[in-house]
This record gives structure tokens, C-alpha cells and sequence, in this order.
């Protein structure tokens, strides 16, 4: 064998192709077939009658439970009145989390000495589960909305917090030069290259940020609240009725999947340009 | 009489033992255009950030119009090779950029980017975004915000430097074409030894370890462009191929004396 034969690449004659032209399906279908599945999966298992209701209520349980929820309530007030008190906390959190974490970001992206002083507070806290420090909280700040929407501000703030630093940090040299070069001063690059060229990593931070928020809601409707899916839920739980535990579960998936999906629009709608070669 | 005067520039990195830049002296004037031609690790990206002011030299000074160069300024544009633009802003917006950051009014700048885009042959893309481009019109976009800017001179760090021989070649000629009609010097780094040679009316030749300047040439390549002599001409003409050869041959030996 001679060793010219070792470097060829075998190429196949006939490349692999699908036997039928089938039209490909759209990333919804793909979605909705997963979604589909589960559903599927759900009733099959609780029609079979292995499952006892009291541990997974079939589908159909669980739809009626909705109607009952929206009309008569669960807990002295009806779903969409625990929807809106939750909503109400997250968005709070939410806004005051951006009004903290850009600014904040933005300092510790553009001066060394922020980042050293903070950074180690960041990730101090950070990693810690919220339900550890909800008893501080409640000792410090009491048991009104002050401190749920802390608990869910606090989780917001570190991913709003360190994307920007990061988005910052990371916005091109040259292109910041080129600006210097035009005569922009500090407060001019800042606004025209360096807020816009972060504000992809920005809105990521929010996304991931607004994720967090939601996973700290049920903690944070442990202090005494009145309404709210958390709250919902975990009374639910105390009683053992799983079917409101997981229409609960639902609509929470539910609600913040709708904001994500509006976020991903808003992060395409301004910054369309993210991800192309420049 | 020229605008742009660096006198025995040195720059030594930190924890470098051989100076980046040494002992490099140069002067651009208002029709000049002077290029800047050399290895990798010769220095010439060192001088072009210590002339834009982003680079503080550890010796010698920089003065333009008299007044010491301490920091980038609005004189002074620089353009990049690539990743210089807003791609947030579409083209007239990028090219007004300069004047926007200097307070001028909407009307005068539309006015500005208009008459500059048409001069780069961009006149129907000002909509579009700059990520919606070809390489050679991004560079064209450079050019144009470099002009419109309220800059007298225009510092090129390799701005062909990533567009394929058919584009530098187009941009090549354009760049000699805008230089005339806007007036301004010049000062622009390459490795492309032809590129040096079509476009310099003063050539500096660097060498690394240090970076230095080792030789000096007056081509006068672009004179003959701009008296309208055809492009093939020049770059085939003996003169212009002998002393490309004299270049390289040189360029070589340099190289080698610095193995040895």
C-alpha cells in the first residue's frame, strides 16, 4: 500500500438523502410536540389507574380545578388575584433589580477597584439559597411586601449585576478608540458605544435574572402573605391537594415562559445586530 | 508645512527588555501620505496609537499644530482595520457619528454625510446597517466617517488589511481618490508592500527588535495616479517593480541579520 492511499479522504459516491422531500417542521411544531408528549405521558399514566389521584391528579382534574380557581378561589381569593399579587413582587423586584444592577454593572465593568470592593459581596451571597437568609430578612425588614420583594430582588440582581460588568468589560477596544478619535468624551463614549454595545449581555442578564426571581417566589410568599401562586401552592401542599399544587406549577411555567418569549422579542428588536459577523 | 510632528519616539512595554519603538522621528503635512511599512513586531502598530494619542511614548514627543499630543483627539481620526463601526447605527449614522459627538446640527450633518457618502460610492446604502455589508463597503463606511468627521488628518492602522486582493485593490485607488478630494494628510500602516509603494509620497520602512525606521523612499507612485495615469501601468512599470524587489530584498536581510 503505498502512502499516498493513507491521505485520501473517502468520499461516498451517493451522499445520504432523505428518500421523500419532506417540508421540515417550524420550530413551534417541534415545540408543541414535546409539550404534546408530556401531556400525553401525564393522562396515559393517571387513566391507567397505577398513580393514585392524590399524588398526580390526571389532566382533565386539574382543567376543571382551573375553572373552580378562576370563579370560586382558593385560600379567600381567586387565581387571578394570586396571579397579580405575585406579578405585582416580581415586577417590583424586577425594575429595582435594573435600577440597582446597570449603574452598578456598569462600575464595576469600567473600574478595577469597584470590582475588587464588590465582587467578593456578589459572590458572597450569590450561591446562598434564599430560604438560608429569609429569616434575616424577616428579622431585619419584618413581614410585609418590603420583604418578599427583597428576597426576590436579591436573586434578580446578581445575574443583572454580573452580565453587565461583563457586557461592559467586554465591548471592543478599537471600536471605543475609533469613538476617542472622534472627540468623544468619557460621558459620550459611555452613552453611544458602551451602554449599546453591553445592552445584548444586559438583557441576557435580565432573562436569566428574571428566571431566578420566579424560583425564589414560593420563599418568598412564605412570610406571611395573603395571596400569591407561592403562597397558593404551599397551602395547597399543607393540605394535600395536588391539584391546585399543580395548577400552580402551571401557571407559574406559564407566566414567566410569556415574559421570557417577550424578552427574547425585545432583545431581537433591539439589538438585531448581536451574533453577526461585523 | 506639516501638522503632525513626532520627534525620537521610544516606547518600552512594561516588562519588556527590547523597546517596542525606538528612535523614530516623522513628519505629515497636508497633502501627505505617509505609509508606514513593515513586519509583524516592527513597531508600526506602536507608532500609529502613540501618534492617535492612545499610547503614551517613553521618550520623545508628539505635537500637532504646535500643541503636544497627550490623548486622542478630535484631529486626529483613526481608522481600524475591522470592528470600528456601531453596527447599532445604520451607515449615515455612523458616518455622522463625528459630528454628532461635536454638537453640530442635524441639517448640516445630513448635508456632510451625504456629500461624503456619495464621494466613497456609498450614496444608496446610508439605510442599511454596517453588519449588512461587504468588507470593502465596511471599510468604505471607515473612510467616510474618518472624512466627515471634523478631523485634519486621518490615521490608518491596516484598514485593507482583511479584504481580499480584487477589494484592496479598488479600495487602494479609492483611498487615492478621497485623499485628493478631501485634502487631508495621511498617515497609514500596511504590510502589503505594493499597497506602501502605490499609495506613500513618503515611505518609511520598519524593522522589528527594536522597532525602528531603517529606511526612507519618496515613490511618488500616487502622484502618477492622480495625473491620471492607469493603475496597471504603474504597478507593472520597472521603476515600480524594482524597487518593490529593493523592498523585499531588504526587508530579507533584515531578517536575517536579526537570526544571526
Amino acid at each position: 500500500m503505498s502512502a499516498n492511499e493513507h491521505t485520501l479522504i473517502r468520499i461516498p459516491d451517493t451522499l445520504p438523502t432523505s428518500q421523500r422531500s419532506r417540508r421540515p417542521l417550524s420550530p413551534t411544531q417541534w415545540s408543541l410536540i414535546s409539550i404534546g408528549s408530556i401531556t400525553l405521558l401525564w393522562w396515559a399514566i393517571t387513566a391507567s389507574g397505577l398513580v393514585p389521584a392524590l399524588f398526580l391528579p390526571p389532566p382533565g382534574d386539574v382543567l376543571a380545578k382551573f375553572g373552580t380557581l378562576v370563579s370560586n378561589g382558593y385560600m379567600d381569593a381567586t387565581l387571578q388575584q394570586h396571579l397579580w399579587a405575585s406579578l405585582q413582587r416580581i415586577v417590583l423586584a424586577l425594575l429595582a433589580a435594573v435600577a440597582v444592577g446597570i449603574p452598578l454593572g456598569i462600575a464595576i465593568g469600567t473600574y478595577p477597584r469597584v470590582r475588587h470592593l464588590l465582587d467578593p459581596l456578589i459572590e458572597f451571597y450569590r450561591p446562598l439559597p434564599p430560604l438560608a437568609y429569609l429569616p434575616l430578612i424577616v428579622i431585619w425588614f419584618g413581614i410585609g411586601e418590603l420583604s418578599k420583594v427583597l428576597l426576590i430582588f436579591l436573586a434578580i440582581l446578581a445575574p443583572v449585576l454580573i452580565a453587565t460588568a461583563h457586557g461592559v468589560g467586554s465591548v471592543s477596544t478599537v471600536r471605543q478608540q475609533a469613538a476617542l478619535s472622534l472627540g468623544a468624551s468619557r460621558g459620550q463614549l459611555l452613552r453611544y458605544v458602551i451602554l449599546p454595545g453591553a445592552l445584548p449581555d444586559i438583557l441576557t442578564g435580565i432573562r436569566i435574572g428574571l428566571g431566578a426571581g420566579w424560583s425564589t417566589l414560593v420563599a418568598a410568599e412564605l412570610i406571611a402573605a395573603t395571596q400569591g401562586l407561592g403562597l397558593m401552592i404551599q397551602s395547597a401542599a399543607q393540605f394535600l391537594v395536588t391539584d391546585v399544587v399543580v395548577l400552580g406549577i402551571i401557571v407559574i411555567a406559564l407566566v414567566a415562559f410569556a415574559l421570557e418569549l417577550g424578552l427574547r422579542r425585545l432583545q431581537r428588536r433591539l439589538t438585531p445586530w448581536h451574533g453577526q459577523t461585523h | 508645512m506639516s501638522l503632525l510632528q513626532a520627534h525620537n519616539l521610544g516606547v518600552t512595554y512594561p516588562g519588556q527588555a527590547s523597546p517596542a519603538l525606538q528612535h523614530v522621528s516623522l513628519q505629515l503635512g497636508e497633502g501627505d501620505l505617509v505609509v508606514a511599512l513593515g513586519p509583524s513586531g516592527c513597531g508600526k502598530s506602536t507608532l500609529l496609537g502613540v501618534l492617535a494619542g492612545f499610547i503614551a511614548p517613553s521618550e520623545g514627543s508628539v505635537s500637532f499644530d504646535g500643541q503636544p499630543v497627550t490623548a486622542p483627539g478630535v484631529e486626529r481620526a483613526v481608522v481600524f482595520q475591522h470592528d470600528a463601526l456601531l453596527p447599532w447605527l445604520n451607515v449615515a449614522d455612523n458616518v455622522a457619528f463625528g459630528l454628532k459627538l461635536q454638537g453640530v446640527d442635524k441639517a448640516r450633518r445630513q448635508q456632510v454625510v451625504a456629500d461624503t457618502l456619495q464621494l466613497v460610492g456609498l450614496a444608496d446604502v446610508g439605510r442599511k446597517y454596517t453588519w449588512q455589508l461587504s468588507g470593502g463597503m465596511r471599510q468604505r463606511v471607515g473612510i467616510a466617517r474618518a472624512i466627515a468627521s471634523q478631523s485634519k488628518i486621518l490615521l490608518m492602522d491596516e484598514p485593507f488589511g482583511a479584504l481580499d486582493a480584487f477589494t484592496r485593490e479598488q479600495m487602494q485607488q479609492l483611498l487615492l481618490s478621497v485623499w485628493q478630494h478631501a485634502g487631508r494628510g495621511i498617515f497609514l500602516i500596511t504590510h502589503d508592500i505594493e499597497e506602501a509603494l502605490f499609495l506613500a509620497t513618503e515611505l518609511v520602512l520598519m524593522s522589528p527588535g527594536p522597532g525602528r525606521i531603517v529606511q526612507r523612499l519618496r515613490p511618488g507612485f500616487s502622484q502618477r495616479y492622480r495625473d491620471g495615469e492607469d493603475v496597471r501601468a504603474i504597478k507593472s512599470d520597472p521603476d515600480f517593480i524594482a524597487l518593490r524587489e529593493q523592498l523585499l530584498r531588504s526587508l530579507f536581510a533584515q531578517r536575517q541579520a536579526e537570526a544571526a
